[in-house]
């Protein structure tokens, strides 16, 4: 089972999430509602995975990872955005700063865990 | 009476019968009643119809008006020599020019006489000649500014009054013509028009010497900018300004027109932190009287306006989006049963529900990609790609709605690598658009073919359908925005009315050309054609931060 902590200030999105990745049967999944939230949650958490939302109130998803990733437990943990602004330009750009892979929104539920296995194996 | 008759009264002999005569009836009548302004002129048309040995024999007199004293006549003499007179016939030929006329315009009185007046007219003032006539045929007399064309080819602006002359019979006979040269008036107003311009515009203006870039004038925004309420102190160059004030990008951009030799550039400058649009005209270029015109035009607000906008369309974006993941994602999880089962009448409400949500996400995707459009701000990332490995990845995301039609689809020259120079995703966006479009309007079972042509220079890809066409009167707006085609059934074929005009704002960004051949019944090819290496036009701007994409 992969554990992956989702960060998603958005409740139904958490939700809709949550349930496409539990259906795979691969996947366990924690949620947090924000960047500040996700850096206590890791305190005693290690994930296999970071599904980030880019633009959340406070920390962002980008700020969120690179606080994250100050621990040296989670420089190798690959993250992966979800954005609902996905030009071409701006995905790569997130990959520059350390995205494994960058999904867009609306994303598919059905294919959100394939996706996600795929970027991580 | 006629126009040659006796003199009226012996101290203005000057004054001949003949200017008392039709010219006379006509004309005093403006003098005596007229403004100061149209009083000159007409004095003067009076003068010279003392010289016109003229034309008709029965002219109306007017012995009443023959009291005009000597101190008139010597005005009349005095307005004569300041006054540029001619008289023309009904036929607007030359019948008569003074002096000052044949002066002013070069022309010699036998090359005048007999000929149109039409010809001391430069061309601008060929419609007012028609008006004037107009007005004379009714008696009636005209006042204005014409435009004299001299011998010379150079213009004379004059103010003019046009007065009928009138025969005893009130019928109009010719005409007399009273000017006064204003072209030098002319040339101050329009001088002391553009210098109060160039010193009340917003843009900052400076004129330099081009010998040693001396500042010789800055208009008040370019003084304000600096803090000066004076002009700017003798001796000072704009190399002094590069080095004192940061003006270096202005500087540089004197120096390298000056080493180019153009006499027009435009560039960018950065001064104290404020974005100016310059532009550089070289004046009198390599004489004693060089100068650099040098304007710069303060973009910040413009720049903001452009982020404020960038900022908007990202917002909305993103509160679109995030909605239509949390209804996209329910439908779908529904429709995979991840509920469970659902009653087909369920089912198919949900489908439609589904479908909908998917076109407004492409929607927002063309509005978005619209706003880059409009604002010059499509960027492409150009790279070496695979042309038919482009047309795979596009069959692909078109997969469904191939088989959603029962399509064949065929495909011609993508055996083979094609290797271009360009932005393989936003190719991908035509190809997707031009196939997706090709799947809706063909009829079920119909085929779709594809073909990739490549010469040294070009690459040429088409997509061809069976379709139903594009009607004749509806092919001009094919890649307008929301054209309304008789036969495009944007609701149920799910198109968003924009891909078309995205398609060929994306094929001209990458110097390419897109068009299409139809016929109404038979179905339509949509072609278009790539440079082999594309070349990246102007500077990157990306004005989106990252840190608002959500």
């Amino acid at each position: 089972m992969i554990k992956l902590l989702h960060v998603e200030d958005d409740a139904d999105i958490r939700e809709i999430a949550k349930m496409s990745l539990e259906l795979s049967g691969d996947f366990v999944v924690e949620q947090c509602d924000c960047g500040e939230q996700a850096l206590e949650k890791t305190l005693d958490y290690i994930p296999d995975v970071f599904l980030l939302d880019m633009m959340m109130p406070g920390m962002t998803g980008r700020q969120t990872l690179e606080k994250l990733r100050e621990n040296p437990d989670f420089a190798n943990v690959p993250a992966i955005f979800m954005t609902a602004r996905a030009q071409p330009n701006e995905l790569e750009e997130l990959r520059g700063i350390g995205a494994t892979e960058v999904i867009s929104k609306p994303f598919d539920p059905m294919s959100l865990a394939d996706q996600i296995k795929a970027a991580i194996a | 009476m006629s126009w040659n008759g006796k003199k009226r009264h012996s101290a203005t002999g000057f004054v001949a019968g003949s200017a008392l005569a039709g010219g006379w009836y006509a004309a005093t009548s403006a003098l005596l009643s007229g403004t100061p302004a149209q009083t000159v002129p007409v004095i003067g048309a009076i003068a010279i119809a003392s010289l016109v040995p003229l034309i008709a024999a029965n002219v109306r007199a007017t012995p009443a008006r023959a009291t005009v004293d000597d101190s008139v006549a010597q005005q009349l003499r005095v307005l004569k020599m300041h006054t540029m007179v001619n008289v023309v016939d009904t036929d607007n030929l030359l019948v008569e020019v003074n002096d000052l006329l044949l002066e002013a315009t070069g022309y010699t009185r036998k090359e005048l006489i007999g000929k149109p007046v039409a010809m001391l007219y430069s061309k601008d003032n060929r419609t007012t000649a028609t008006e004037i006539r107009d007005l004379l045929r009714q008696g009636k007399s005209w006042q204005g500014e014409t435009t004299l064309r001299n011998r010379d080819g150079s213009n004379c602006v004059t103010q003019t009054t046009v007065t009928p002359l009138l025969d005893a019979n009130g019928r109009w006979i010719g005409s007399i013509s009273a000017r006064t040269d204003i072209t030098s008036t002319t040339k101050l107003i329009a001088r002391r028009d553009t210098a109060m311009t160039l010193h009340e515009l917003r843009d900052d203006i400076w004129i330099v010497s081009e010998d040693n870039l001396e500042l010789r004038y800055m208009n008040l925004a370019a003084k304000a900018r600096f803090g000066w309420s004076t002009r700017p102190k003798n001796g000072q160059t704009v190399r002094d300004m590069a080095a004192e004030r940061g003006c270096e990008d202005v500087l540089d951009a004197c120096l390298r027109m000056m080493d180019i030799g153009d006499t027009y550039m435009t560039f960018s400058a950065t001064i104290s932190g404020t974005n100016f649009e310059g532009s550089i005209k070289w004046l009198n270029k390599g004489t004693v009287d060089g100068r650099l015109l040098i304007m710069l035009h303060d973009i910040t607000e413009r720049l903001e306006q452009e982020q404020l906008q960038a900022d908007f369309i990202s917002m909305v974006s993103h509160e679109l989006r995030s909605p239509l993941t949390s209804i996209k994602g329910s439908m779908g999880l529904l429709l995979s049963k991840a509920a469970g089962q659902l009653p087909p009448k369920a089912e198919g409400l949900l489908e439609i529900a589904h479908r909908n949500a998917d076109r407004l996400v492409l929607i927002i995707n063309d509005i978005l990609d619209m706003e880059k459009i409009s604002s010059g701000r499509l960027d492409f990332e150009l790279e070496t790609a695979d042309l038919s490995e482009l047309v795979a990845e596009s069959l692909r995301a078109n997969a469904t709605a191939h088989q959603r039609f029962g399509l064949q689809i065929k495909c011609h020259g993508v055996d083979m690598p094609t290797y271009i120079e360009t932005d393989a995703n936003r190719i991908i966006q035509v190809l997707t658009n031009l196939m997706s479009n090709a799947a809706k309007f063909s009829k079920p079972g119909g085929t779709v073919e594809i073909s990739v042509d490549k010469t040294p220079e070009n690459v040429c890809v088409s997509v061809r359908d069976e379709g139903m066409g594009i009607a004749p009167e509806d092919q001009h707006k094919i890649f307008q925005r929301f054209a309304d085609m008789a036969n495009s059934d944007r609701a149920t074929k799910g198109g968003t009315g924009l891909g078309l005009s995205i398609c060929k704002a994306i094929v001209e960004g990458l110097g390419g050309t897109i068009d299409f051949v139809s016929k109404e019944g038979r179905g339509t090819t949509f072609t278009f054609t790539l440079p082999v290496k594309t070349r990246h036009s102007g500077p990157e701007n990306d004005f989106e931060r990252l840190e608002n994409v959500g």
